[in-house]
This record gives C-alpha cells, sequence and structure tokens, in this order.
C-alpha cells in the first residue's frame, strides 16, 4: 500500500518539532520548577541546600499565602462568574438580534482584550483615582459633593473588587467573539420552528443557544481558570503590587514576591508547584461537574 | 561609547580570548607618567550602579577621571534605573560585575539578597588603604558615624561590607510658606503636632500624608531612635527578644497610630508605585501639612503645579520620648563588591577612589553627596537647607536599618512592619495587632541571624 | 424586516450595548489625549483636555527612550516567533488531529497539559537553563550564544504558545470530514502535498485567527523578554514601557510616558482592525468545539 509507505515519516517529520521545543522550553524548565521547590537558594549562590519537603511545610502555616490563595480563588470565581454571563448575553445579543451597528459593537467590545496591561493599568490608575477619577466624579452626582471619597485602590474591603472590574473589562470581549462564533453554527431552523411555537427570547436561549454550545462554555471554563491566574498577576502587579498592605496580592504575585525580593527562591518554586497543580485539579473538577450528554445539531 | 566597548568585548570573546576582562585597547596613546599602579594595563573594571535621581551623567565623568588615574585601565560602566533587573540575570549565570553601587531598601532587594547569601567581599582593607591621588586614609576622611552602622557592617558583627555612598537626611517636608500664612509653628514635639493637627483640620487641611508605605522605613527608624535612644535602636535592628514590645516601642507604634486620625483620607488610595505623586501633591495643593521624605522630593516635583506662596520646608522628626531630641534618618546609599568578582583589587581601588576630592566634587555638582566632612557646603544654598538639619545638634542624626539574616521564608520587615502602616492608617489593623505582628516577625528573624 | 416595530426592550439593550462601548471608547480616546499633554498637565484632574498638541512627546519617545530601537526589537522577535510557531505548529496540530499513530494520545494529553504551565514560574528555569548551555559554549568555543539573543526569544515565545496554538488549531482540524483528504489520495496526492495544498488553505481563518491571538501576547510580553534579553540594544518594546514607568525617587515623565504607550498599542489596534473580519470567522469554523 502506498499509504504505508512514509506515513511513520511524515508524522515524525511534522510532530517531533513540537513535541522537541516543547520539552525543551516547558517539559523540562517545569520539572526543574518541582526540583527546586525542595531546595533552600536564594537564587545566587551555590549554597544549594536540599530541604525537602519543608518548604511545603512553612507554605500551609504561612497566614500571607493563604490570604493569596483566597484572593485567587475569589477572582477566579467572581471573573468566570461575570464575565461569562455578560460575554454570554452580549453574544446572544449580537449574534440573534438583528440591531444597527452590530460591527461596530462586535469590534469595539474586543478592543481591551488587545491591550497591554501596562495601558489598562494606566487607564484604570486615572478612572480609580479618588478625588478626580472618572467613577468617583460621576458617582459624586448623585452622592453629592460632601460624600468621602471611595478609595477604590485603597480601601481593603473594595480594592479587590476594583481588580475584579477591570479584569472583566479586559475579558468580555474576547469570551463574547468565543461565544458569537459557536452561535452563529447553531442552525437557524432551530430557531424558526422555536418562533413557530410560540417560544420567547429567553426560552429559546435557554432551551437552543446554551444547551447547543455548552460544550464550548466548557472549554472556556478551563481558560477562565488559566488567564484568570496569569491575569490577576499582571494586574495585581501594575495596578497596586499587593497592596495596600498585601490585601491584594494572588499566587504568583506572592511567589515572585517571595522568589526574588525576599531570596527565597526554593519557596517561591513550592508555590509554583501549587498553583500548577491547583490549576490543574482545577479544571478537573470543572470539567467533571460540567460534564453533559453532548448536543448535536 | 558602552556600545561600542560591548561590541569590541564581544568581538574579543568571539575571538576566543577566554580571560575575562581582557580588554582589547590596551594603549591608546597615554604615557606612563599618570600610572600610580603598576601591573594594570589591559584591565576592565565592570561598574554597575543604580541611576537614581542624580543623574548618569556623574557616572561618566567619575568614570574618566578614574580611568584617567589609572593607566591602562578601561571602566565598562553600566547605570540603570532598574540596575537590579540588568544585571541580576547575568550575575545568576556567575558573570559578576566588579563593583556595584546598589542601596539597600530598594523593592527589588538586590543588595540584601546577596548579603544574606554572604555573597560580599569584605571591605575592611578598603578603609585603611589611601585615597587614590591623596595621602589620606580612606577611613580618616569618611564622616565619623557612617562606619559603625548597620548601613555599612549589614551582619551587626563589625566587619565592614558597604561602602557608605550618597547621603541625604530623610524628615517631614512641608510648605514653610503655608505655616507662615496662617502663624503656624513647625512642632518640635509630638503633642505640638497634635496641636496643630487639630487647628489644621479645622480649615480642612490634614496633619499628615505619605508617598507609599515604603518610607515609613525612614521615618520608623527616626521615631525609634527618638523614643529609646542609641543603644535601644540598635537592640530593635538586630531583633532583640521581646524588644518590639517594650513601652519604647509601644510609644513608637502608639504615635503612628496616633497619626492614622490625622492622615489625609485618600492617602491610602494612591500609596503605591503609580500613584505616590498624587499624595506628594497634597502638600503642593495645601491639603496635608506633613510628608516624610528625602532629599529628592524637589527635584522630583519640580513640574508640579503648587499653591500660591509655596515654599518647600524640611524639618526633622519630632521626638518620641520627651527626655530625647529630634531625630532624622540619614538615608545613604550602598556600594559593595561581590564575593566573586574578578577583579577585587582593582574594585577596591575604585571604592577607595569614591572618597577622593576629585571624585566627591563630580558627585556633588549633580547634588550627590559623599559622607566627606565638608562636602555639603559645596552644595548650592537650596540643598544645603536639608544638611544643616543636625547643626548645632539640632537633631540626632540615625543611620542603618535592619540588620540582615538568612532569608527566612514568607517573613520579611518591610511586609510586617512598613506596609502595615497601609492597614493600619486605613483602620484595617488595629496598633496592637500590627506590634504582636513585628515582634512574631522579629522573632523568626532572630533565629536566621 | 419585522424589527421596525420600536419595542421598549430593544431601547434597553441599545442603552447596554451603548454604555459598555462607551465605558471601552472613553479610557482608550483618554490614553491619546494624554499622549499630547506636556508633562506639567498630569499633575491634578486626569479628565482635563490637553492645552495643545504636544508632540514632542513622541519625539522624545523615540530619540531619548529610545521606542524606536524597541520597536524594531520588537518586530522583529514577533515576527519571528510567528514564522516559527507555524511552521512548527501547524504539521503538529494537523497530524495530531487526524493521524492515529502508537503515542498520539499520549502526544495530545502533553500538549493539553502544557496549557497549564505558567510563564511566569518556568521562565528563571529556562534562564538558568541558557545560563549552563552558555556556559558550555563558552569552554568549547569562547563565545556564548543563548542568552541576548533575540533568535532565542522567539523561540521560546513559539514554544510557550505551542500547546494553546495546537490546542486551537486541531480542534479545527478534527471537524473537517474525512473526505477531502480520501479524495486527494486516491488522486495520488502525497502526505505532504495534501497537508500543505489542501487542509492548510481550508484552515486560512483559524490561522489568522492565531495569529492575531499570538501576535497579541508576544507583543505585550515582557517577563521572558525582561530576564533573557539584558543588552539595552536588545529590549522590547514593552521592557522599555516598564522602565519609562519606574519613577520612583526619580522625576517622572509622564507626557513620554503615554506617548510610550499609544507605541505599543497602535500596532496591535491596526492589526486586529484589518484582521476583525476573519476573527469570529476563524473561530466558527472550528476551533472550540471542545
Amino acid at each position: 500500500m502506498r499509504h504505508k509507505k512514509g506515513r511513520s515519516g511524515f508524522i515524525a517529520a511534522c510532530v517531533l518539532p513540537s513535541v522537541i521545543l516543547f520539552i525543551i522550553f516547558m517539559l523540562i524548565p517545569t520539572i526543574n520548577v518541582f526540583k527546586m521547590s525542595l531546595y533552600k537558594w536564594g537564587g545566587f549562590s551555590n549554597n544549594k541546600q536540599f530541604v525537602g519537603l519543608n518548604n511545603f511545610k512553612i507554605l500551609f502555616q504561612d497566614q500571607k499565602f493563604f490570604r493569596s490563595f483566597q484572593n485567587s480563588i475569589l477572582l477566579i470565581v467572581l471573573v468566570t462568574i461575570i464575565t461569562l454571563f455578560f460575554a454570554l448575553v452580549f453574544a446572544a445579543i449580537l449574534s440573534r438580534e438583528n440591531l444597527k451597528g452590530q460591527n461596530f459593537f462586535r469590534v469595539i467590545f474586543y478592543i481591551p482584550n488587545i491591550l497591554s496591561v501596562v495601558v489598562i493599568s494606566a487607564i484604570f490608575s486615572a478612572i480609580y483615582d479618588p478625588n478626580s477619577g472618572l467613577l468617583n466624579s460621576i458617582l459624586g452626582i448623585f452622592r453629592g459633593k460632601d460624600a468621602s471619597p471611595i478609595l477604590w485602590l485603597g480601601d481593603q474591603s473594595i480594592v479587590i473588587y476594583s481588580l475584579v472590574i477591570a479584569m472583566v473589562w479586559q475579558a468580555i470581549g474576547y469570551y463574547m467573539v468565543m461565544y458569537m462564533a459557536s452561535m452563529t453554527s447553531v442552525p437557524e431552523s432551530l430557531y424558526e420552528s422555536a418562533n413557530l411555537e410560540g417560544a420567547g427570547k429567553l426560552t429559546q436561549f435557554f432551551s437552543i443557544t446554551l444547551p447547543l454550545i455548552w460544550t464550548n462554555i466548557r472549554t472556556t471554563l478551563t481558560f477562565f481558570i488559566i488567564s484568570s491566574i496569569n491575569l490577576s498577576f499582571l494586574f495585581v502587579k501594575a495596578l497596586t503590587n499587593g497592596g495596600p498592605d498585601g490585601s491584594t496580592e494572588v499566587f504568583l504575585s506572592y511567589m515572585y514576591g517571595q522568589a526574588y525580593t525576599n531570596s527565597s527562591y526554593g519557596y517561591g518554586m513550592a508555590i509554583g508547584v501549587v498553583v500548577f497543580l491547583f490549576s490543574f485539579g482545577l479544571s478537573a473538577v470543572v470539567n467533571v461537574a460540567t460534564k453533559r450528554e453532548p448536543l448535536e445539531f | 561609547m558602552k556600545r561600542k566597548l560591548v561590541s569590541v568585548l564581544l568581538c574579543v570573546t568571539m575571538v576566543g580570548t577566554l580571560a575575562v576582562g581582557c580588554g582589547g585597547k590596551k594603549d591608546e596613546g597615554k604615557s606612563d607618567e599618570a600610572s600610580k599602579d603598576s601591573g594594570k594595563d589591559g584591565q576592565v573594571l565592570k561598574v554597575a550602579a543604580f541611576e537614581g535621581g542624580y543623574g548618569a551623567d556623574m557616572w561618566e565623568e567619575v568614570k574618566t577621571a578614574f580611568e584617567e588615574t589609572h593607566e591602562g585601565v578601561t571602566v565598562e560602566l553600566t547605570v540603570d534605573k532598574k540596575i537590579e533587573d540588568v544585571i541580576s540575570p547575568s550575575m545568576k549565570a556567575g558573570d559578576y560585575p566588579d563593583v556595584v553601587h546598589c542601596a539597600t531598601g530598594r523593592e527589588a532587594g538586590l543588595t540584601e539578597t546577596l548579603t544574606k547569601e554572604k555573597g560580599l567581599l569584605e571591605l575592611t582593607d578598603v578603609l585603611d588603604m589611601t585615597v587614590p591621588g591623596e595621602d589620606v586614609k580612606v577611613k580618616d576622611k569618611i564622616l565619623p558615624g557612617f562606619l559603625d552602622t548597620l548601613g555599612t557592617m549589614p551582619y551587626g558583627d563589625g566587619v565592614t561590607y558597604y561602602a557608605p555612598m550618597f547621603y541625604s537626611p530623610c524628615g517631614l517636608f512641608y510648605n514653610a510658606g503655608l505655616l507662615k500664612e496662617k502663624g503656624w509653628e513647625v512642632p518640635t514635639t509630638w503633642d505640638e503636632m497634635w496641636e496643630l493637627g487639630d487647628k489644621a483640620k479645622a480649615e480642612g487641611i490634614s496633619l499628615f500624608t505619605y508617598p507609599t508605605p515604603g518610607y515609613f522605613d525612614a521615618f520608623t527608624y527616626a521615631l525609634l531612635e527618638s523614643s529609646g535612644g542609641a543603644d535601644f535602636y540598635n537592640e530593635a535592628m538586630t531583633y532583640k527578644d521581646g524588644i518590639w514590645e517594650t513601652p519604647e516601642a509601644t510609644a513608637v507604634f502608639d504615635t503612628v497610630g496616633m497619626l492614622a486620625k490625622y492622615t489625609e483620607p485618600t492617602t491610602v488610595a494612591n500609596a503605591n508605585n503609580d500613584n505616590f505623586t498624587k499624595n506628594q501633591q497634597l502638600i503642593l495643593d495645601n491639603k496635608a501639612i506633613f510628608c516624610p521624605n528625602g532629599t529628592w522630593l524637589p527635584g522630583e516635583m519640580k513640574d508640579a503645579p503648587r499653591a500660591d506662596g509655596f515654599e518647600w520646608g524640611f524639618t526633622a522628626v519630632p521626638a518620641v520620648s520627651k527626655d530625647q531630641k529630634p531625630s532624622s534618618f540619614t538615608f545613604f546609599e550602598q556600594m559593595w563588591i561581590p564575593a566573586e568578582a574578578q577583579n577585587q583589587d582593582l574594585a577596591k581601588e575604585w571604592v577607595a577612589f569614591m572618597y577622593s576630592d576629585k571624585a566627591a566634587d563630580i558627585f556633588a555638582k549633580s547634588g550627590a553627596v559623599q559622607p566627606i566632612a565638608g562636602m555639603a557646603d559645596k552644595l548650592d544654598a537650596d540643598s544645603q537647607l536639608y544638611y544643616h538639619i543636625y547643626d548645632n545638634d539640632a537633631a540626632v542624626a540615625v543611620m542603618g536599618g535592619f540588620a540582615a539574616t538568612d532569608p527566612v521564608e514568607g517573613v520579611s520587615m518591610t511586609d510586617s512592619l512598613f506596609n502595615a502602616v497601609n492597614s493600619v492608617m486605613s483602620g484595617d489593623k488595629t496598633v496592637k495587632d500590627w506590634q504582636a505582628d513585628v515582634e512574631a516577625a522579629s522573632d523568626k528573624l532572630r533565629d536566621a541571624m | 424586516m419585522k424589527n421596525k416595530k420600536f419595542k421598549p426592550s430593544r431601547i434597553i439593550v441599545y442603552i447596554f450595548l451603548i454604555l459598555l462601548a462607551v465605558s471601552i471608547i472613553v479610557p482608550v480616546g483618554w490614553v491619546f489625549l494624554a499622549s499630547i499633554k506636556e508633562n506639567s498637565e498630569f499633575y491634578g484632574n486626569p479628565w482635563t483636555l490637553p492645552k495643545g498638541f504636544y508632540f514632542q512627546n513622541f519625539i522624545d519617545a523615540f530619540s531619548k527612550a529610545k521606542m524606536g530601537d524597541y520597536f524594531l526589537n520588537s518586530i522583529m522577535v514577533t515576527v519571528l516567533a510567528l514564522l516559527i510557531l507555524l511552521v512548527v505548529a501547524l504539521p503538529a496540530a494537523y497530524v495530531l488531529a487526524r493521524y492515529k499513530f502508537k503515542g498520539s494520545k499520549f502526544l495530545n494529553v502533553m500538549f493539553m497539559g502544557g496549557l497549564f504551565i505558567n510563564v511566569n514560574y518556568i521562565v528563571v528555569p529556562i534562564f538558568l537553563m541558557l545560563v549552563d548551555g552558555d556556559k558550555m559554549l563558552k569552554e568549547w568555543f569562547g563565545a556564548g550564544f543563548f542568552i541576548n539573543n533575540r533568535f532565542m526569544v522567539a523561540l521560546i515565545y513559539a514554544a510557550t504558545a505551542l500547546p494553546f496554538t495546537i490546542y486551537l488549531l486541531s480542534g479545527f482540524f478534527v471537524s473537517i470530514p474525512k473526505d477531502y483528504e480520501e479524495a486527494a489520495f486516491v488522486d495520488g496526492s502525497g502526505y505532504f502535498h495534501t497537508m500543505v495544498k489542501i487542509m492548510m488553505p481550508m484552515a486560512r481563518p483559524s490561522i489568522i485567527t492565531i495569529i492575531l491571538f499570538n501576535f497579541l501576547s508576544f507583543w505585550n510580553e515582557y517577563i521572558i523578554s525582561m530576564t533573557l534579553l539584558t543588552e539595552k540594544e536588545l529590549k522590547t518594546l514593552p521592557v522599555g514601557l516598564m522602565q519609562l514607568m519606574q519613577a520612583q525617587k526619580s522625576a517622572a515623565d509622564y507626557g513620554r510616558l503615554y506617548a510610550g504607550l499609544i507605541i505599543v498599542m497602535l500596532p496591535t489596534l491596526i492589526l486586529y482592525i484589518l484582521v476583525q473580519k476573519k476573527l469570529t470567522q476563524g473561530m466558527s469554523l472550528g476551533g472550540l468545539k471542545g
């Protein structure tokens, strides 16, 4: 058979470059992260001391780590739920309704996603400014001139939600486009027959759209977990630097602080290991929990 | 120049010369007359320096001056605002600069890390060296007081590892014009301070603001010294057991707790690296009176709009204890030699050269003051204002911060003592909890000394 | 059509859409306005309009802050990384999606697992690995190669983008009916020919989508670039921008900073506007069927 000949050669030629790159630049470094989490090392000297699981032992007694853990989970959960909701609603409206300027909205909503986090943090610093910020100026109209300003980045009970707003703002467009993409592939005939049966828009959304794009939503949940962990770090670094007083510290920002600023590289890597296992485990749990019989159309 | 040097070096390494410091340009037509030390021909000294508010130009000038007096030596200079990011990757790779100018207390903590890792070269013999081109010993030229602090002997064991550079007093900045206009006196005790705070509050002005909690280092150091005196201060800096629970320490914590009531309400929201200038702006806008800072502040805010009749004022931190004098933390930067430096002898020569009149004059032109007697008098009148704070024993100079320890995972004084100020100010943490946290951190760090 | 009737629910929908649009346009427009303000205008209310058109910010950013050089570096690294990524990931995604062979399942799982590896904690191990490589090279040949090399950074960008890219692309390739290839094989087309001439053109919308996604992430990336490119001449735009932001204890130059923000933002905006039509198409044709 002609097909047999050269098949394995072709497969190898196509797959090997990727596999080699992946092993060298992702797998081996990850293994090194796991290895270094067992050492006490400051980052510079040749003095690496094997401490076994000691770094993890300290980790589980570290209040500050737990706080960063809590903040991370809070951000993951809130950002996912809020973004998911808005992205779905806007996607449904823009793909199913006949609106003026549909294209315009679709283009505009995606823009926050293409901005560098540095740009976004500059924008939100100006929005959150207590005295002359956009948000307080607008709220000032309703609350009266004498009301004391809301400290969006200073009040420890508010600041984490200020981060949520910024992250949702950044993410809506991205997921909206994803959902729009799968919504347009839902056959129009389904909606037409639903219309004939007299089903309302909401019923159609819940009984047709949602079930049919369910697999897509499940996939994006994994994306939400991965990107929230990563983006929360970038946002925190740029907007609050973990402050005030560590109240917005998240996984990776705490890892950075320990590995580099507090000269505890091994400890930082132990945090890295926990983050890896956590995101992996959480995705697995979410994956299982959202499993439904896939609907075909 | 730098680009050229790098490419020359690159070429040389390409060709296969292995030795580090293989300067490709041995002679540039200079005669031997200026050469003080023989056997230095063709050496390359790698100097890395932090570019602070004083600018980068002075380093170029000093480099030229050093090369002129040291025949055949080429100085390879790296100056950057984020010097840690530039040099630490290659340091991790085992490629160390010969001399580093980078202060303690910076966010990246490179100097602290190297110290914790015992990666510094002892500088005791540099103190006994003669200043190049002069006949004075280095240690005799440096102002008294600078050499016996934790700011130069990080382990507190009497061995010098940091060379003190560019000192400037830290204290409270204010709008002298505003106080004059209102007829208010500059307070010298905390009781007067609170009195002024109440008066100001009636006029809608807050007593206090701060750029970021990081600025509480100098401020807290000054409070500690003026609460318990020099010995108490040193015991606190070396984590003596129970020291943070003494009445002297409690008085300091309480003062800051009291200060929280007088702090401009939006301060905490802007107390981060992006927005701290907004807090400094409060002083210029007459919305707050005092702000702890260093002598670089007027330069930092030189473009900022200000209230009519604004005039910078500067005072020491009032004493916490009635028996003590007001105090001011003397901030200075550090220069050190990594233990892994290749050209250690030449590096020491460079450090000694920093204290020559020639180098000090170059620095002074940019406003950077070396800790040498009489240097402050060479500044212009405005800058001199700050250095006169200690005149006539009006204020006590406090020097040196916390002693270095081995790295302790998850624990640092910066977090527990300074960053926590934001929580105390916003009311999220009580003064009692704060104090207890500091003592707990101190316990852990003591074990790692 | 029939939606000429004015329903109140439509007005509410419009209000929401317009609100979100405004919340995006106003801040982004503000950055553009801020970039032409003079430094002294940055103290005080950030929402005041600029007094004039102060173009000097851009000149300063390009000449004094070297944004021009950084710009070229960024383009070089980003384009190179995209090329490597496409050449490496496309065949891999195609084969992993459409061929069953020994270990194919394992490889699929491996790349899936790669999605969970975060660049932020593997960057230092990568760096240390390269440093060791350099040390060895220096001993043997007298010159290092890995650190301060834009090609290496591009290669690492491509490598770290592999899991996501392969994931997206194979999602697309899986969805194509088997018939296409079988017809090609019957016509006597070889494996390679089939992949390049038949499958790749079909994947064009998806390829454009991954180009946009990866362009954005490479262009805005700074952690790898900051660690691996330490020489001033080699820095990329976001790292240059971070330096401009280092305002602490040295006079901040806001005008220049915002000009820098615009310089970083503009290419992504332009690329996005150019390909935005294809974006939904690329994802709808394949991609995320899960």
